[in-house]
This record gives structure tokens, C-alpha cells and sequence, in this order.
């Protein structure tokens, strides 16, 4: 799912340019990332039981 | 159109639960608007069509992924005339050896397949990526989390929005930039598509997606044998006697409807009929003949507030006296009814379901640990590897059958799990030596039956993302980093748990976790990191790479061919996500089972006793892959990242400047 945030049209050119040269593959791409690591920064990591249990079965690793 | 009720049972996940009432006025609805939008839509697709094909070259192209296909193999079995069909292909077009990614793993090579471009660019580097704060593994290509609306009516918890599912691999696959253009992709269980994006074609997911439970793939073992013994992928429970046969209860998902979530359970029951039994869960009944897996069974599990969730399971009787013991495979997702969105469109899975029958779901559905821990032998393995690519190969000829123009890309993993489980026999005599050899020669069957759907306007490429090699002794660098003084256990010990149980992180500079590298422990990146990021790190970097590649085995073998700084590898966004290190191990060697979940043993180097005894996790140079092609290729060194420049080069679109690979048509 996805929705429309406005950013004012020289940002949004700024960031074409920026996200090109570092090799995301869009502008969405890049705010995306920036932003997502912005948060994670603020976010709680899941429980270990959790973690281990998603894991389990995973042929590579025991 | 059908609106599935798409709910999820798992770990720390939720339902989404629409109503069924407005279900049903929304599927009139659209119904209704499909049917007098139809004329338009054809019309549109039409001139589409004429305008997307213009510049192209070819009308249509095939990709044929055979996981782990190795150049080795391969071209000694073609040199003795084993394998006709790719050999009439390497003659009529190209063979050559396909450079792989660093590291030389799937998720990491078929992104790269999919993208054109380096893993720090779509950001999968491993099996497994780590949290920054607690240092815990997770699966690096998705998320699955839980619903964010959720109405509580006492200790009701009923999801109002579907769970947060999220696929981690960035930039871009070359079938969606096909698709905008109107080009359309059949794209069938290439990994790291869980869940499957929305483009212009239909997509099956593949690698990473979960079973019912949320796990990777966990089987079950019913046994009469009352000993305890703990699996460390599957979960036994007692069969008990009864007069007329066993009795039993299948464990299935944790129901989220309610809090605290208890285990939904089915009992089932084991009637004697004479030499066989009559396999009774709830109303369906079934033969379960000793050594012959039953078609698959569908499980229904109803939760507290009446809502069934369905998986599926094959059964396998593997002794039946005097203990009785029957194998259960992982609880896949029901392709006729998925919990969790498989497909795109969504109603793909379950037209596959409906037209070739039922069929495996989970990432990786070929249950390797089920043989690991000896819950089945290496014939019922085997049985079971090749059903799902009599499955796999079903769906891939329907999708041949009725494209006439687009990509078809289908990714078979029989070719991977077979020989991670068989290695050690091709050098053996045992009955099970010529096991890869006859896998090698059925996927040369395939490559005939791809052939066929071949003609003058299509583009064949039958390509592997990795080679293979052999897995005898593991390293864990872990363990060796306690030894050198990078890493330190509370207390002074000298081994830990999994999970870096017992780490003192106030003093450890470097840690390793996943299959491919290790980390530094790095001041403002990781929550409790101690070595300044600049000239700090760099030095330590450089301090640990020198040491660890002069490590020696037992017997004075190097364990290392090199140890790779992933910053001098590749660029792009992503990489401050990768590990620091890619270890390129040597031939005969990967990180040890214990060291890749960050335990520490006492031992750095250790002998491999398990079953699955092949593995790619090594230097990749190594281990390059396969690049067969009913064209022409007249390239140095082709890469995997050129291929998706080369489809859209091939329909004349211009490959975008973020893509790192090169056309080779």
C-alpha cells in the first residue's frame, strides 16, 4: 500500500538528482530510505523469541 | 473476481479479516465493472501491444533458473555426453560460466538477476541481516509484522487491516520496468519475491516465504517411540495406541483472534487396514501406505471466533512396527486459499491450485532438515524434491504454453537442495553416488521441454546463480575472534549459546553472524557499538582481514582463500547494511552451523557431520554458475547482473543508468 506525501518541487529535483547519482533506481526510492533509517532509529527490536522462531527451518542454518 | 480473506497465523502477526458480506457486494461489484470494461481493456492492451513491441528484437523471452547449477559438473557430464539437450543449446547459441555475486548465495544472486545491479544496491547481502539494536538475526528480504488496526472485544482481538507484509529488496526488477512499458512477465518462485509485488504480469513468490507457522519451513514427527528427542527444526509428538490403530494431534499456527494465543490443534487418527492405514483428519480420509508420501492434505484450522485458516501437508509413513512413526511436512500456505498474499494477482496462486493441483508454498519447500536430523531417509527426500519439481514444472509449461509474447522466468531449486544433500555420496560407491549426475540429466530433460516452446523470435537462457562445492569442516569466526581479542563472553567464557548469548559488547570489536561475513562492532551504528567509525575502523579492518586469512586447519590447509572488505566490493546505497567482511572461504570449507547463528564453540575449526554436505558459501570465485543461451554471446566474463539489461535490451528498452550490469545482447 502506498500514499502521496507533497514536497515542494525544487526539494523534489534535488532529490531526483541526489537519488540518481547514488544509484537508487527513483526519488521514491531514496526518500524512502532516508526516511526508513530515520525511524529505525526510533523503533523498538522485536522480541528474540520471535526473531528465533521466523528463522527456524531455514536449510542453511541450524 | 474472488476477495480471499488473507489472514496470517504467526509469530507476533495478525489477521486481516474483511467482512464476508462486504466481500461479497465488493466482488459483484468489480465483477460486474470487469465484465463491461473487457471490450476497452483488449482494445487498450491491443494498441499497447503493437507500440511496446515496436523496437523489439524478440517476442518473447525464456529464463530457465536451475539453482546451483555447477560449470564443473556440467561441463564434464556434457564432455561424456550426458547432457544432449544443452549441449545441442551450448552449440546452436553459447555456453559460458556466469560470474556470481559476492557472496555467492541466492537471495543475494537471483536480486541481482532480477535488478541488474550490486547488492548494495538492492540491499540483500544474506540469508540473514542483523538488528542494530539487539544484534538479533532476522531474514534480511522480508517482514512480515503485525496488523495495524485491531478492534479488542474483551480478549477478542479482531485485525481490521491486513498485516504489514514488507519485501526488502530495493531498486528495481526488470518485469516491472517491462511491465510499465506493456510488456507482460510470468515470473514463477525466482527467490526473494515474498511477498510479490504488483507489476504488469503474474508472479508465484518463492525463497522467504513463511509456512502457517511463520517459520522457514518446520516439519513434524507423530512417533510412539516415547523418548524425548528435540529437533532443532521439527517437533515430535506422541502417537498414542488405540484399538483400531494411532491417534494423534496436528499443531498448527498460534490463533491470534485471541490474547495469549493458544496452539490451534486437529486430531487425526491412524485406522489398520490390513498392510496399510487409512490417514482420518476430520471428514477427509486418505491411504498412508509405508514409503509413499499421500497427495496433499488440507488442514483447516479454526480459531476462536469461527474463522478458518487453511494450510497443507503431505504425510509420510516411515515405520510402522513395532513403533509406528509418521512425517509430516511444514504446514505450507494453501495456494487455493492463502493466508498470507503468495501471488500476484493474488487469484494466481489459487488458478494454479485449481488447474495443476495443490502445491508447495514455502520458501524452501524441499525439507533438508527432515533428512538432516533422520526423520526420513535419502529416498523419501529425494520423492519429495522431485514432486515439487514435477509441481514447478507444470506451472512453468502452462506459462510457456499460453505466452505468446513477454518473459517467462522460472527458477527450480532441486537442482540446489540436491546437491547440498548429496555431495558427500558422489565420491562414495553407496547406492546414492550417481544421485547428482541423475538430477543433472533430468534438468537437461527440462531444457528439452523449454525447447519446444522455442522458435525463431524467442531468446532462451538457461542460467544458474551459483556453482557447487564441497562441505567438509566449518569455521567459526566467532570462535576465532574470542581467541584473537575481538570478541569477548561475560565472565571470561570460552563458548555460549546461539544468539550471542553472553557477549560482552562493551569490549567486543567484531562479530560474524549469517553465512557470508562478519561485522565490526561500530560506535553510533550498532546500539552498543565500541570502534570509532574513519581511520579507527579502517585499521582494525585491515589488522583483522591480514590475520584471519592466515588461519591453518588442523592439518596446515588454509580454510581461506581471502577475506574480501565488502566497501572495496561494490557501491551503492545500501552498503553500510552489508557486512564489513565477505570471507571467501576455500573449497571444503564454510563458516560453521554454530558460528553462523553467533555461537561460540570451543573449536574454530570443525568437522561437518551432517547430511547436507554441499554448499556454495565460499570465495566466489569458486563457485560461478552456468549461462546457456539459444543466441549468441560473444562476451568476456558475463555476469548475472547483465541479464536483466540484456531482457530489456532485447525488447528495445534502453537499460536505466542506475543498472550496474551490461547488455550482452
Amino acid at each position: 500500500m502506498s500514499a502521496s506525501v507533497k514536497l515542494k518541487k525544487d526539494l523534489l529535483k534535488k532529490i531526483a538528482k541526489v537519488a540518481a547519482a547514488g544509484g537508487y533506481s527513483s526519488p521514491e526510492e531514496f526518500i524512502e530510505h532516508v526516511l526508513e533509517r530515520e525511524i529505525a532509529k526510533l523503533e523498538d527490536a522485536q522480541s528474540d523469541e520471535e526473531i528465533v522462531k521466523k528463522l527456524k527451518g531455514l536449510g542453511y542454518i541450524d | 473476481m474472488i476477495g480471499p480473506h488473507f489472514a496470517y497465523i504467526g509469530p507476533g502477526a495478525g489477521f486481516a479479516f474483511f467482512g464476508s458480506f462486504l466481500t461479497l457486494v465488493a466482488g459483484l461489484f468489480m465483477s460486474l465493472f470487469s465484465i463491461l470494461a473487457w471490450p476497452f481493456r483488449m482494445a487498450r492492451r491491443a494498441l499497447l501491444n503493437r507500440k511496446s513491441f515496436r523496437k523489439a528484437r524478440v517476442k518473447k523471452i525464456i529464463f530457465l533458473g536451475l539453482d546451483g547449477l555447477d560449470p564443473r559438473i556440467t561441463e564434464r557430464m556434457l564432455a561424456e555426453g550426458k547432457l544432449p539437450n544443452l549441449a545441442r543449446l551450448a552449440e546452436e547459441g553459447s555456453y559460458q560460466r556466469l560470474r556470481t555475486t559476492f557472496p555467492a548465495l541466492s537471495p543475494v544472486a537471483w536480486s541481482t538477476f532480477a535488478t541488474g545491479v550490486s547488492p548494495a544496491r538492492h540491499n540483500i547481502f544474506d540469508f540473514l541481516d542483523r538488528s542494530l539494536k539487539s544484534y538479533q538475526p532476522r531474514l534480511s528480504s522480508a517482514r512480515v509484522g503485525k496488523p495495524e488496526r485491531v478492534l479488542r472485544l474483551g480478549r477478542l482481538r479482531i485485525p481490521l487491516s491486513r498485516p504489514a507484509l514488507e519485501l526488502r529488496r530495493k531498486s528495481q526488477p526488470f518485469w516491472a520496468i517491462l511491465g510499465k512499458l506493456g510488456i507482460s512477465s510470468t515470473i514463477l518462485r525466482v527467490p526473494i519475491t515474498f511477498p510479490p509485488e504488483k507489476f504488469e504480469g503474474k508472479m508465484l513468490s518463492a525463497m522467504a516465504t513463511p509456512d502457517l507457522k511463520g517459520t522457514q519451513g518446520s516439519f513434524s514427527q507423530f512417533t510412539t517411540r516415547v523418548e524425548k528427542a528435540s529437533y532443532e527444526n521439527g517437533s515430535r509428538y506422541p502417537l498414542r495406541r488405540t484399538a483400531d490403530g494411532f491417534e494423534g494431534e496436528i499443531e498448527g499456527p498460534e490463533d491470534t483472534f485471541v490474547d495469549g494465543g493458544r496452539v490451534l490443534k486437529i486430531p487425526f487418527r491412524l485406522l489398520r487396514r490390513g498392510d496399510v492405514f487409512e490417514l482420518r483428519i476430520g471428514d477427509s480420509a486418505c491411504t498412508l501406505e509405508r514409503g509413499e508420501y499421500t497427495a496433499w492434505q488440507q488442514l483447516n484450522f479454526r480459531t476462536a471466533i469461527g474463522v478458518k485458516v487453511s494450510g497443507i501437508s503431505r504425510f509420510l509413513l516411515t515405520e510402522t512396527d513395532p513403533e509406528c512413526s509418521v512425517y509430516m511436512s511444514p504446514i505450507n500456505i494453501d495456494p487455493e486459499h492463502p493466508a498470507l498474499p503468495i501471488s500476484h494477482p493474488s487469484y494466481y496462486a489459487m488458478y494454479l491450485a485449481k488447474l495443476l493441483g495443490s502445491f508447495a508454498t514455502v520458501g524452501m519447500a524441499e525439507d533438508t532438515w527432515a533428512l538432516n536430523e533422520g526423520v526420513i531417509d535419502e529416498d523419501a527426500f529425494l520423492g519429495q524434491a522431485y514432486s515439487i519439481f514435477e509441481e514447478r514444472e507444470a506451472m512453468f509449461l502452462d506459462a510457456l504454453e499460453s505466452t505468446r509474447r513477454g518473459v517467462v522466468a522460472c527458477v527450480f531449486d532441486t537442482s540446489d537442495r540436491v546437491q547440498h544433500m548429496f555431495f558427500r555420496h558422489m565420491a562414495s560407491s553407496d547406492r546414492h553416488a550417481a544421485v547428482i549426475e541423475k538430477m543433472y540429466e533430468r534438468m537437461d530433460a527440462l531444457v528439452a521441454k523449454a525447447r519446444s516452446y522455442v522458435d525463431s523470435g524467442t531468446a532462451l537462457f538457461v542460467l544458474s546463480d551459483h556453482g557447487f562445492c564441497s562441505f567438509r569442516r566449518g569455521v567459526n569466526i566467532n570462535s576465532w575472534l574470542l581467541e584473537n581479542g575481538y570478541l569477548y563472553l561475560r565472565n571470561g567464557a570460552k563458548e555460549s549459546g546461539s544468539f550471542f548469548e553472553g557477549v560482552d559488547w562493551s569490549r567486543t570489536r567484531a562479530y560474524a553472524l549469517g553465512l557470508s561475513g562478519f561485522y565490526l562492532n561500530i560506535k553510533d551504528r550498532e546500539a552498543r557499538g565500541v570502534v570509532q567509525s574513519g581511520a579507527e575502523a579502517q585499521e582494525l579492518r585491515d589488522e583483522i582481514a591480514g590475520k584471519l586469512a592466515a588461519l591453518r586447519d588442523e592439518d596446515g590447509a588454509a580454510p581461506i582463500r581471502q577475506v574480501y572488505q565488502t566497501a572495496a566490493l561494490y557501491r551503492g546505497p545500501y552498503l553500510e547494511a552489508a557486512p564489513d567482511f565477505i570471507v571467501g572461504y576455500n573449497e571444503g570449507y564454510r563458516c560453521s552451523w554454530e558460528g553462523a547463528v553467533g555461537k561460540i564453540t570451543t573449536q574454530v575449526v570443525t568437522d561437518n557431520p551432517k547430511a547436507w554436505s554441499g554448499d556454495h558459501c565460499v570465495d566466489p570465485v569458486l563457485v560461478p554458475g552456468v549461462l546457456f543461451s539459444n543466441r549468441k554471446i560473444d562476451v568476456n566474463d558475463p555476469g548475472i547482473e547483465d541479464l536483466a539489461p540484456t531482457a530489456l535490451n532485447l525488447f528495445g528498452v534502453q537499460p536505466p543508468a542506475w543498472m550496474e550490469g551490461k547488455a550482452l545482447l
